[in-house]
């Protein structure tokens, strides 16, 4: 768990970490759209740039970045392979096994990779500079219109934002529970298919039972402390866009407009 | 008038077994009660009655004159703040700040007015180093020390301990007894702690002790340690000092201190004396 990179809030102070987390979502959408629109190598270029400008700014580390990157170079292969065999459009490039590649195959691949690699860039940048519970509060406030057709936001929220506050004591149980089962003489790690099932059934079923009482134990707490679902509460976070939250969205909006444009005219 | 008011309360789980089999005591505004008994005597059955988190099957809970059901909960739940026994299930925010905010947040407590509380509470438990900590990174006796904040940040006038120090190790278990006796001394706040720790009820005012859903007795924690064979009968330890004070009338002498400090004392001058 711990090499886990993708997701993982990273705290530093940076101007990106102090942006609404509202207006980050907002920008997250118009970015991805932005990528997946152009099929020029301009827009590319530009969008590449501004989200290096905001790796910099956040403080991040590039090295975050590439190794988030890792787990895509099979894809990146595979998605080659495929190309390659399938596409027979454009120049001829060269030929391995009696295969021709053409050169619109390679082009396919690269265009997806980099959409992927940016996609993957922005994404990682979000949640890298904003703390779980403020994107839980950005996400409801994002999904407020849906409450016209009675969906419950608030609750939505709070289960979200209690599940992220549970993950740490869920992994720490789930460590326990398989020292326990290993001091009994379970093993995890080796054995035919058929054996690890039934182990990693004997880390399961206390695992479920054990997230049931916490469940039971958790519920009376809120209540006892007056929570009531579906009543109003007040807020102790209260979320305020700033100046520069606008000049970030504005940015976003052009990087998008520009990507459009591109599409059009080039 | 007393605060709380038992009468004749009945609660089971299922049909077959009373968990709560017939109750009644009052316990006055101000006071320390700690309620004993052994395992499965309807201890936590019982607070959780108090507390409106389970619904009696007969007989009435009066809080401030007010019942105890559906229809007043929520005035109840202004009135009374329980912390629980474990230490993670109590913890909702995701940082010490915004779980004691969260029970503001449901008393419609404004924001700008949030923070001075917030703070304000968390310097009474002294967790002023670790307000803006995530839960992974306290101990059992911090986290329960949240728990408090977060309930006195609600000015209850009634808190329920439910064997709020079972899970800690004897450093928190400590800072949490000391907790509960320095609120103790507060007169507006009732405290009702479910204990097993037998030195706790030396600390109370007075001590119900249940036996398997029966009171079995109500008293001063003295007047309850008095009758050592009587508590033995129900699976009951009782505490250091009247062990030795029991030890000695074997002996046939007699000690009446009911502190260490004092018993030390009369133990040196009965040795003077002989």
């Amino acid at each position: 768990m711990k090499g886990l990179v993708f997701g993982k809030y990273i705290p530093i102070d940076s101007i990106i970490h102090k942006l609404d987390p509202r207006g980050k979502l907002i920008g997250l959408i118009l970015m991805i759209i932005a990528v997946f629109i152009p099929k020029s190598w301009w827009a590319f270029l530009v969008i590449g740039l501004l989200v290096l400008l905001a790796l910099i700014l956040a403080k991040v580390g590039i090295k975050m970045i590439v190794q988030s990157f890792k787990p895509m170079i099979f894809m990146m292969l595979f998605l080659l392979v495929i190309n390659s065999l399938t596409v027979k459009t454009g120049d001829v490039l060269f030929t391995i096994a009696s295969v021709q590649v053409y050169s619109d195959a390679v082009f396919n691949t690269l265009f997806v990779i980099v959409r992927l690699m940016l996609m993957i860039s922005i994404t990682t940048l979000l949640t890298a500079t904003t703390k779980p519970l403020d994107l839980t509060l950005g996400i409801e406030w994002l999904l407020k219109p849906l409450e016209l057709f009675k969906f419950p936001t608030h609750e939505v929220a709070m289960m979200v934002s209690i599940a992220l506050r549970f993950i740490p004591t869920i992994i720490e149980e789930t460590m326990r529970i398989m020292d326990a089962q290993k001091s009994r003489g379970v093993d995890f790690e080796n054995g035919s298919i058929s054996s690890k099932i039934v182990s990693i059934l004997s880390l399961i079923v206390p695992l479920f039972s054990v997230a049931f009482e916490r469940a039971y134990e958790l519920a009376d707490a809120m209540e006892a402390r007056g929570y009531v679902p579906g009543a109003k509460r007040t807020r102790y976070h209260i979320l305020k866009f700033k100046y520069y939250d606008y000049i970030f969205i504005f940015i976003c909006l052009a990087t998008m407009v520009f990507s459009i444009l591109t599409r059009i005219y080039l | 008038m007393s605060l709380i008011e038992l009468k004749d309360v009945y609660f089971s789980y299922n049909d077959d077994t009373k968990a709560i089999d017939g109750i009644s005591f009052n316990i006055e505004q101000g006071s320390y009660t700690t309620i004993i008994g052994h395992n499965g005597s309807g201890k936590s059955t019982l607070a959780k009655l108090i507390a409106g988190l389970l619904p009696i099957k007969s007989g009435e809970i009066l809080i401030d004159g007010l019942s105890v059901n559906e229809e007043n909960i929520s005035k109840i739940r202004e009135k009374l703040g329980i912390v629980f026994q474990n230490p993670d299930n109590q913890f909702i925010g995701s940082t010490v700040k915004d779980d004691i905010a969260f029970g503001l947040e449901n008393r419609l407590v404004k924001s700008e007015e949030m923070e001075k509380i917030i703070l304000e509470y968390i310097d009474k438990v002294g967790l002023n180093k670790f307000m803006d900590y995530e839960p992974q990174n306290l101990s059992g006796g911090q986290k329960q020390r949240v728990a408090i904040a977060g309930i006195l940040a609600m000015r209850p006038e009634i808190i329920i301990f439910d064997e709020a120090t079972s899970m800690l190790d004897p450093k928190g278990k400590k800072e949490i007894k000391q907790l509960m006796a320095d609120l103790a001394k507060d007169d507006t706040i009732t405290i009702i702690s479910i204990t097993h720790d037998i030195e706790e009820v030396l600390q109370s005012d007075n001590c119900v002790v249940l036996n398997n859903g029966k009171l079995f007795m109500h008293a001063k924690p003295e007047e309850v340690f008095s009758h050592p064979e009587k508590l033995r009968d129900i699976d009951l330890d009782i505490p250091f000092i009247e062990k030795v004070k029991e030890e000695f009338k074997h002996r046939k002498i007699k000690l009446k201190s009911s502190d260490l400090k004092g018993l030390v004392k009369e133990l040196c001058q009965y040795h003077s004396n002989h």
